[in-house]
C-alpha cells in the first residue's frame, strides 16, 4: 500500500530519480515528434506513390512501403496515434476506476459488495480476447479502441482506489471535517480526492502503458481501422514482407519507437513508485549519496 | 420575625437594592452572600435604619414596618432588638475609649442599667466572647484583629437583641481566628436563640453559620435555599461562579472566575452581561425570584440549564455492546469527565454523541431538544477535539485553511470576515496570528501548537458543547497544563459545557465538576468530582483512584483480570468484595448519597 503522507512534488520526485529522468526524456522526445510531425514529415503519410518497397534514400529516409507510402512520415505520424491512445486510455480508465472505486468505498454496504463481485468477475475475463472478438465485428477506430480498452481494464485500478479510499475515510482529519457539518460531496472533493492523487497518477501511468501495449498488439494482429496510422499496424504490414530486406528499415524503427514509448512510461511509473514508497526512497537516496 | 417586602434602596438616582423579599424566622440564621459591591452592607444598614438613601418597601420586624417608624422610636429598637456587628473592625471602635467602656456604652445609652452594673454586664459579655481578662481595659489599637472582632460581637450582644446583623465578621481574620470566631458565634447563637443575618462573601463562614443562604448580586437576590443544598448543588450560574472562585478544600476543580465586572442595571437580569447562557429576554426583563424544585431562583432559564442529556443510549457493534444504556447529564458551563480504563467505551460515547457513530438505542437531548438529525446547525452547537492533533488536521491544509474550514463548510461570512475570525480565534487560543504562522502546515507545528489549532477550529463556530476526547494524552505534561488551562479559561468565558474524556483521574479531578466512571460500556459511578475522589463507593473507582498518579513512592496494588466476564457485574472478576450474587446479577445504577453507583454491595449499607 502506498503511504502518501506529505505533499508530493511530482516533478521533483521524478527528476530526482535516474529512471524518472530517462523516462521523462524519452516521453518528451515522442511528444515532440507527435506535435511536430506535420512539419517533420516530408510526405503525406497516407498518400501512396508508385515507388513501392524502396530502400532508404535521400528522398525517402526510411524507404517506402508496399503501396509506396513514406515510412519515415508514417513513423512520425504514428507517434500521435500512440500517445492519443495512451492519454485516452489513461484518463478514461482512471476516471472509471476513481468513480467506481471511491463510490464503492464511500457508499459501502450492498452497493460495495455487488461492485466488488462484478470486479472479481470482470478481472478474469481476458480483455485482449474480448476486444479481438468485438473488433472482428466492428473494426475499431482510435476512439472506439480507447473506449473498449478502458471499459475492460478499469477493475484493477478501481480496487486500488477503493482500498485507498477506505483507509482515507477513516482518517481523523476526515472525521474532523464531518464534525463541522460537511456533507459527503465536500469530503470527497476536499479531503479524499487530493489524497488519492498519488494513487490516481499511478493508475493513470499503468493504464496508459497498457493502452499503448494493447493498441499495438491488436493492430499488429491486424485488428485496426486500416486508415489509421498506427505503429502496430505498420509492423503488421511489414511482417508480411519479412522475406525482403524491407524489415530492416520498416519493422525495426517502428518496433524501436514503440519500445521507447512503452519504456518511457514504465520508467516514469517505476520512478514514481520509488518516490511513493518511503522505504524504497531511502535506499534511493543512499545510492545517490554513494 | 423579620420580613423584607419589595425593599428598594437608592442613593440619589442609583438604585442599589431592587425588590428584595426575605423572610427570617426566630432562631434562624440567614446568610446573604455575594461579591463585594453587591449591596450586602446596604441591606444590613437599611434594616438598622442607618442607610443614607431613599428606602422604599417594607421592613417588618414582628409586624412593625421599620421604614415607617420615626427615628426616635427606631433608636429604641436599634441595639435593643436589632444589633449589628460592623464590618471593618479597625474603624468600628473608638480609639480613645477602652473596650470595656465601649461595650458598656449601648447599655448605658439605653438607660438599662447604671454605669457600674453596665460595666459588670460588659465584663460578663467579654468573658463570654473569650476575651482575655487582662485585655478588658485595653484600647482598640492594643488588640489584635480577632480580639477586636470579639469586642464588636460583645458590643452587639450588650442589650440582648433578638436579631444580630453581622457584616463580614470573619473576613480579615486568619484561618484559626476565623474558626474561633465562628465557634463563638455558634455558641452564642445556641445559648440565646439568636436570629442571625450574616452578610458575607466568605462562603466558609456562611456555610458554617447559616441555615439558609441568599445570593445577592447587584441589588437583587438571584438564588436562595438551604445552605448545604445550595453549596453542593448551586443552580444559578452566579452561585456556581461564586463557589468556583472560592478556594476551599471540598471542591477539586481548578479555580475559575466569572467573566466581566459587576454592573448595576435598571433593565434586565443584572447578571446577564456576565452570564454565559443569557438569551434575549435576559436583557429586557429582570427575572422574578421563583420557587423551582425546593429552591428560589431568579433566572429566565430556570437556573443552569442541562446542555446535553444522554438517556439510555446504547451502541452495538455487530454483537458487541460497546456502550450499554448509559445515562448522562451535562450542564451548561460545566465539565463532565468520563473516566475509565481503555476499552470502557469512553470514546464510543463521545463519537456517538457527536454523531460519528449512530446510537443503536436511546435518545439524546441538546438544550432540552431531542437530537434527531445532525445537520449543520447541530455542529455549530457541538464540536469535538480529537486525541491526536496531528492526525486530526489534514496534512494538506495550512493553519489558516484548517481553522477556516468549519466556516467554509458552514458558509459563514465572506472571505475577509472568515480570515479575521481565524486571526481572532488564533489569538484566543494563544497562538500567533501572523501570516507566516498561518501558512504553516501541520508537520511544521509542535504537538501543543497542533492541539491549539485543533481547539481553535473547534471553537470558531462558537459551540456550546465541546467534546474533548483525550485532548491532552498525546502531549507532554507542561503542554498539557497549558492546554487544560486554556480550556478552563474558555469555559469561564463562553460557558462551554465540556464532555472531557480521559483515563487520567488526577487530571479529571482538576478540571471537572462531575465525574462519570465507565467500565465495559457501563457507567458504574457518577457524581460530583470532589465526592467521587474523596469517597468513592464503587470498588472499581477505588482501584482507579489507587492507580491515579501521585508523587509518593508507594506502588499501588490493583487487581488484574484474567477471566472472561459472565453475566454479572462487569467488575466481579476483579472486585475484592465480590459475592456470589455479583457474578449472577448485573447491578443497576442507583442513587446513593450524592452519587449514583452500580454495585451490589451498596444495598445493605444503604438500608442501615
Amino acid at each position: 500500500m502506498l503511504t502518501p503522507n506529505m505533499h508530493i512534488n511530482y516533478w521533483r520526485e521524478l527528476t530526482r530519480n535516474n529512471f524518472g529522468k530517462l523516462g521523462l526524456a524519452m516521453l518528451c522526445l515522442v511528444l515532440v515528434i507527435a506535435i511536430f510531425a506535420p512539419f517533420l514529415a516530408r510526405y503525406d503519410p497516407g498518400e501512396p506513390s508508385h515507388s513501392i518497397l524502396m530502400p532508404p534514400s535521400l528522398a525517402h529516409w526510411l524507404g517506402t512501403n508496399d503501396i509506396g507510402q513514406d515510412i519515415w512520415s508514417r513513423l512520425l505520424c504514428g507517434a500521435k496515434n500512440t500517445l492519443l491512445v495512451a492519454l485516452g486510455v489513461g484518463v478514461f480508465t482512471t476516471i472509471l476506476s476513481t468513480v467506481i472505486g471511491a463510490s464503492a468505498a464511500l457508499v459501502g454496504g450492498l452497493y460495495d459488495k455487488i461492485l466488488m463481485r462484478v470486479i472479481d468477475a470482470l478481472i478474469v475475463i481476458p480483455a485482449f480476447i474480448v476486444i479481438i472478438l468485438v473488433a472482428a465485428y466492428v473494426l475499431p477506430n482510435v476512439w472506439t479502441l480507447i473506449f473498449l480498452i478502458s471499459i475492460l481494464t478499469w477493475q484493477g485500478g478501481a480496487r486500488l482506489v477503493r482500498a485507498q479510499t477506505l483507509s482515507l475515510k477513516e482518517r481523523m482529519s476526515v472525521y474532523a471535517a464531518r464534525t463541522f457539518g460537511a456533507n459527503k460531496l465536500y469530503l470527497v472533493i476536499r479531503h479524499i480526492i487530493p489524497d488519492l492523487n498519488p494513487i490516481l497518477f499511478a493508475v493513470f501511468i499503468h493504464s496508459a502503458t497498457r493502452g499503448v501495449f494493447m493498441e499495438a498488439g491488436l493492430a499488429f494482429l491486424g485488428i485496426a481501422d486500416i486508415s489509421t496510422v498506427s505503429w502496430g499496424l505498420m509492423m503488421h504490414h511489414a511482417l508480411r514482407f519479412y522475406y525482403l530486406d524491407v524489415w530492416k528499415w520498416w519493422l525495426i524503427p517502428t518496433g524501436l519507437a514503440l519500445s521507447v514509448t512503452i519504456m518511457a512510461l514504465v520508467f516514469i511509473g517505476h520512478a514514481f513508485e520509488t518516490a511513493m514508497d518511503p522505504r524504497l526512497r531511502e535506499m534511493e537516496q543512499e545510492d545517490w549519496q554513494c | 420575625m423579620l420580613e423584607l417586602r419589595e425593599l428598594e434602596v437608592s442613593y440619589g438616582k442609583r438604585k442599589v437594592l431592587h425588590g428584595i423579599n426575605l423572610n427570617l424566622k426566630r432562631g434562624e440564621s440567614l446568610a446573604i452572600v455575594g461579591g463585594s459591591g453587591g449591596g450586602k452592607t446596604t441591606l444590613g444598614l437599611s434594616i438598622m435604619g442607618l442607610v443614607e438613601g431613599t428606602v422604599r418597601g417594607e421592613i417588618l420586624l414582628d409586624g412593625t414596618n421599620l421604614v415607617a417608624v420615626p427615628e426616635k422610636a427606631l433608636r429604641k429598637i436599634r441595639w435593643n432588638r436589632i444589633a449589628m456587628v460592623f464590618q471593618n473592625v479597625e474603624n468600628a471602635l473608638n480609639p480613645v475609649y477602652t473596650v470595656l467602656d465601649q461595650v458598656s456604652e449601648p447599655i448605658v445609652a439605653h438607660n438599662l442599667r447604671d454605669r457600674y452594673d453596665a460595666k459588670r454586664r460588659a465584663e460578663e459579655l467579654m468573658k463570654m466572647v473569650n476575651l482575655p481578662e487582662g485585655r478588658f481595659l485595653a484600647y482598640p489599637h492594643q488588640l489584635s484583629g480577632g480580639e477586636k472582632q470579639r469586642v464588636l460581637i460583645a458590643m452587639a450582644l450588650a442589650n440582648d437583641p433578638d436579631l444580630i446583623i453581622m457584616d463580614e465578621p470573619t473576613t480579615a481574620l486568619d484561618a484559626l481566628t476565623k474558626v474561633e470566631i465562628i465557634n463563638l458565634i455558634c455558641n452564642v447563637r445556641n445559648e440565646r436563640e439568636l436570629t442571625i443575618l450574616l452578610l458575607t462573601h466568605d462562603l466558609y463562614a456562611a456555610s458554617m453559620l447559616s441555615d439558609r443562604m441568599a445570593v445577592l448580586y447587584a441589588g437583587r437576590i438571584l438564588e436562595s435555599g438551604f445552605t448545604p443544598a445550595l453549596l453542593s448543588n448551586p443552580r444559578h450560574p452566579y452561585t456556581r461562579g461564586l463557589i468556583r472562585c472560592y478556594p476551599n478544600m471540598t471542591t477539586t476543580k481548578d479555580l475559575q472566575g466569572i467573566k466581566g465586572m459587576m454592573e448595576f442595571l435598571d433593565t434586565g437580569c443584572p447578571f446577564h452581561p456576565r452570564c454565559t447562557q443569557s438569551i434575549g429576554i435576559c436583557r429586557e426583563k429582570a427575572p422574578k425570584l421563583e420557587e423551582n424544585d425546593g429552591r428560589f431562583i431568579a433566572c429566565h432559564r430556570g437556573g443552569i440549564i442541562p446542555l446535553l442529556e444522554v438517556r439510555d443510549v446504547s451502541k452495538t457493534f455487530d454483537s458487541v455492546k460497546a456502550i450499554d444504556s448509559i445515562d448522562l447529564t451535562l450542564y451548561e458551563g460545566e465539565t463532565l469527565a468520563l473516566v475509565g480504563e481503555s476499552g470502557s467505551g469512553k470514546t464510543t460515547t463521545a463519537k456517538t454523541v457527536i454523531g460519528l457513530f449512530e446510537a443503536t438505542e436511546g435518545q439524546m437531548y441538546l438544550e432540552g431538544k431531542r437530537i434527531l438529525d445532525r445537520d449543520k446547525n447541530f455542529y455549530r452547537r457541538v464540536q469535538m477535539i480529537f486525541q491526536n492533533p496531528m492526525e486530526a488536521l489534514s496534512h494538506r491544509l495550512s493553519v489558516q485553511e484548517a481553522v477556516k474550514e468549519p466556516l467554509d463548510i458552514q458558509k459563514l461570512g465572506n472571505r475577509e470576515q472568515r480570515e479575521s475570525m481565524v486571526r481572532h480565534i488564533l489569538e484566543e487560543v494563544e497562538l500567533p496570528s501572523s501570516q507566516s504562522f498561518m501558512n504553516k502546515y501541520p508537520h511544521q507545528l509542535s504537538q501543543g501548537e497542533a492541539q491549539r489549532v485543533g481547539i481553535a477550529r473547534a471553537l470558531i463556530l462558537n459551540p456550546k458543547l465541546l467534546i474533548a476526547d483525550e485532548p491532552t494524552s498525546a502531549l507532554d505534561a507542561s503542554t498539557q497544563a497549558k492546554v487544560v488551562k486554556l480550556l478552563l479559561n474558555l469555559q469561564e468565558k463562553r460557558g462551554i459545557g465540556m464532555l472531557f474524556i480521559t483515563h487520567n483521574l488526577a487530571l479529571a479531578r482538576k478540571i471537572s465538576d462531575r465525574l462519570a466512571v465507565m467500565l465495559k460500556g457501563n457507567i458504574v459511578e457518577e457524581g460530583p468530582s470532589n465526592e467521587i475522589i474523596s469517597s468513592p463507593l464503587h470498588p472499581y473507582t477505588e482501584d482507579l483512584l489507587k492507580a491515579a498518579p501521585t508523587l509518593s513512592a508507594n506502588v499501588p496494588v490493583v487487581p488484574t483480570n484474567n477471566k472472561n466476564d459472565g453475566q454479572g457485574c462487569p467488575y466481579a472478576n476483579r472486585c475484592s468484595k465480590a459475592t456470589e450474587v455479583c457474578f449472577k446479577e448485573k447491578p443497576k445504577l442507583q442513587s446513593c448519597s450524592s452519587h449514583r453507583v452500580a454495585c451490589m454491595n451498596l444495598k445493605p449499607e444503604k438500608e442501615e
